[in-house]
């Protein structure tokens, strides 16, 4: 992680985020920001709200109330495609693939928001299209290189095994060059091996490219070692918000995750 | 050869031509149903409006005619002498565009998200409405469609096959078609475009990606409404191509849509979800009920090409509900 991240460079802000279906609170006022170049990460038990929060800095949920800042702008009603055009990347906790493509074919839809290409030229081909078709493709391979997936470049994603296609999902998110990167639950359902390369590409995107990284996770060990800040929520609540240590040694925290008896 | 075999091999061919338009209209119908999961049955209206669209720019007739002179009392019907194929042809490729960006605008986009039969339900409304518009627009008299494509028996072929037959037989030839032909030529040509298309540009894998996973495609900054109207366009565009086969082999009538029909089982055989599968669906069916014809024909008094098609697919809906290519549905527990 990084060591420079300044603490008045805001990315993201979400600001008193309520949201509720139906009779359930999902989330209730919850607050917190994400600096310029950090990685940050949002845990809590199962149903804590995690996941929610994510949709919502996705766009696919729409918070009842509260406000979320991006870049310094406050952002308004946004659909989950014009959010991933602002430069918001995410992957999913039960991976979403395009399983019927290739790694390169999934890598290079990554790329969609960056093509300028319109229809009519792309119907052509030759010329501008073209152009930009192998341009991208050389970003495309970059990226194939650092995750380290070149033997898979043409097997279609959804023959690959659990802990590659989360691979592959990580680049499609890499491949949009986005400011903020939201992942869930990186980790989850890999093996110890798998665990530990995916920390070590998670930290080698955030220094080496700068990207900020938004990550949830269940599992707390992991996050408190590759994190800057972490954000605790619990039944929809935030618990607690501060650097590793903090949050490790904070008594509500420690109550959420062993649990304790209230007598 | 005996006159036997070589006519054995005529009706395969024909069977192959057959084939290929009925290939057409399953294209149109998988192309949807991979991007959206709907079943447009307005498929088969879709390609008789075109049709009927392309005659009226051709001969220069003025659209609503009867109804502004049912309302008016004037006596228009023709605005002049009509215009080329080539810009009848585009004209008509822009009416069908219109008609993806409305038909999104009007119906899909509310009722997006809904039960795969509430969708099914909007198609069958879509293809009553595009009927009625159709003939109010243009008229229900039955009219012929000549964009310059030969047609009529091929003379060379049939003298090169004359020679085929061995000697002490009497045998005139093969019969094909021209028309069939091209259309067979222009199919493949439409196909591999559209591969082309779908494998090496933006757009294209955009449409890939919808097909195989909405939310991703929506995270990755791809706006599913832009692309449905693109695949409608390109349905609507392979709607055009069908009407102009169909109608130039039997003229624009109404009935042209009830080729949809036959869509269905090559649907059934090639699977909803698969190109290449409509492709050699529509193949397996055209050359099966041409020999079944041929062969079987002649025991049961004929028109056996009425029903032989979807006797085949409830065959395959028996042992393999999926199709030959389509994915294997399975419902996990």
């Amino acid at each position: 992680m990084q060591d420079t991240v300044k603490e008045d460079d805001i990315l993201l802000e979400v600001r008193n985020i309520s949201l509720s279906f139906g009779g359930v609170r999902a989330l209730e006022n919850i607050s917190f920001d994400i600096r310029k170049g950090e990685v940050r990460a949002i845990i809590g038990p199962n149903g804590a709200g995690k996941s929610s929060m994510l949709n919502v800095i996705n766009g696919f949920y729409h918070p009842q109330e509260g406000e979320i800042w991006f870049d310094g702008k406050r952002r308004h009603h946004m659909k989950p495609h014009q959010v991933a055009k602002l430069g918001i990347a995410r992957t999913f906790q039960n991976i979403a693939l395009f399983k019927g493509m290739s790694t390169l074919d999934n890598l290079m839809t990554g790329r969609y928001i960056k093509m300028r290409a319109n229809l009519f030229s792309q119907m052509v081909w030759v010329g501008p299209a073209q152009r930009e078709e192998v341009e991208h493709r050389q970003r495309v391979e970059e990226i194939i290189d650092f995750l380290k997936i070149q033997s898979i470049r043409k097997t279609p994603v959804g023959k690959l095994p659990y802990g590659m296609q989360k691979r592959v999902e990580l680049g499609r998110a890499l491949a949009a060059e986005s400011k903020l990167l939201l992942l869930d639950e990186p980790m989850a359902g890999m093996n110890l091996e798998e665990k530990e390369d995916m920390c070590r590409f998670v930290l080698d995107v955030n220094e080496q490219f700068g990207t900020t990284i938004a990550l949830i996770e269940h599992d707390m060990g992991v996050v408190m070692d590759i994190s800057n800040r972490v954000v605790v929520l619990d039944y929809g609540k935030k618990l607690a918000d501060g650097s590793p240590d903090e949050v490790r040694n904070n008594e509500k925290v420690i109550d959420a995750y062993l649990g304790v008896s209230h007598d | 050869m005996t006159p036997d075999f070589l006519n054995t091999i005529e009706v395969i061919l024909n069977g192959l031509m057959a084939g290929v338009m009925y290939s057409l209209v399953a294209l149109g119908f998988v192309l949807i149903f991979k991007a959206s999961g709907i079943f447009n049955y307005a498929q088969g209206v879709m390609a008789l409006f075109a049709a009927l669209t392309l005659v009226g720019f051709q001969t220069g007739q003025i659209p609503f005619a009867h109804l502004v002179n049912e309302i008016f009392g004037t006596q228009i019907h023709h605005w002049g002498p009509g215009m080329n194929n080539l810009l009848a042809i585009l004209l008509t490729i822009l009416v069908m565009i219109v008609f993806a960006w409305l038909v999104e605008k009007l119906v899909l986009q509310h009722i997006v998200n809904q039960e795969p039969i509430i969708l099914f339900m909007a198609t069958i409304g879509l293809a009553f409405f595009m009927e009625g518009i159709g003939d109010l627009m243009w008229g229900a008299d039955l009219k012929t469609l000549d964009v310059g494509i030969p047609s009529g028996g091929s003379f060379w072929w049939e003298d090169v096959t004359r020679t085929w037959v061995s000697e002490g037989h009497e045998y005139y030839g093969m019969y094909i078609d021209l028309l069939d032909v091209w259309a067979a030529g222009i199919a493949v040509l439409l196909v591999t475009v559209l591969t082309l298309f779908s494998q090496y540009t933006k757009t294209g894998r955009a449409l890939r990606a919808v097909a195989d996973d909405h939310q991703a495609a929506l995270t990755v900054g791809i706006s599913l409404r832009s692309i449905w109207v693109i695949v409608w366009s390109i349905a609507g565009i392979v709607a055009l191509v069908a009407g102009i086969m169909w109608g130039s082999k039997s003229g624009v009538q109404f009935s042209l849509s009830l080729i949809a029909l036959k869509a269905l089982p090559v649907l059934i055989l090639g699977g909803f979800t698969s190109i290449p599968g409509a492709i050699i669906g529509g193949l397996i069916i055209g050359v099966g009920e041409k020999l079944f014809e041929f062969w079987i024909g002649p025991l049961v008094g004929g028109a056996t090409e009425n029903w032989f098609a979807y006797v085949l697919a409830l065959f395959f809906l028996m042992f393999r509900p999926q199709g030959l290519f389509g994915e294997r549905i399975i419902e996990r527990v």
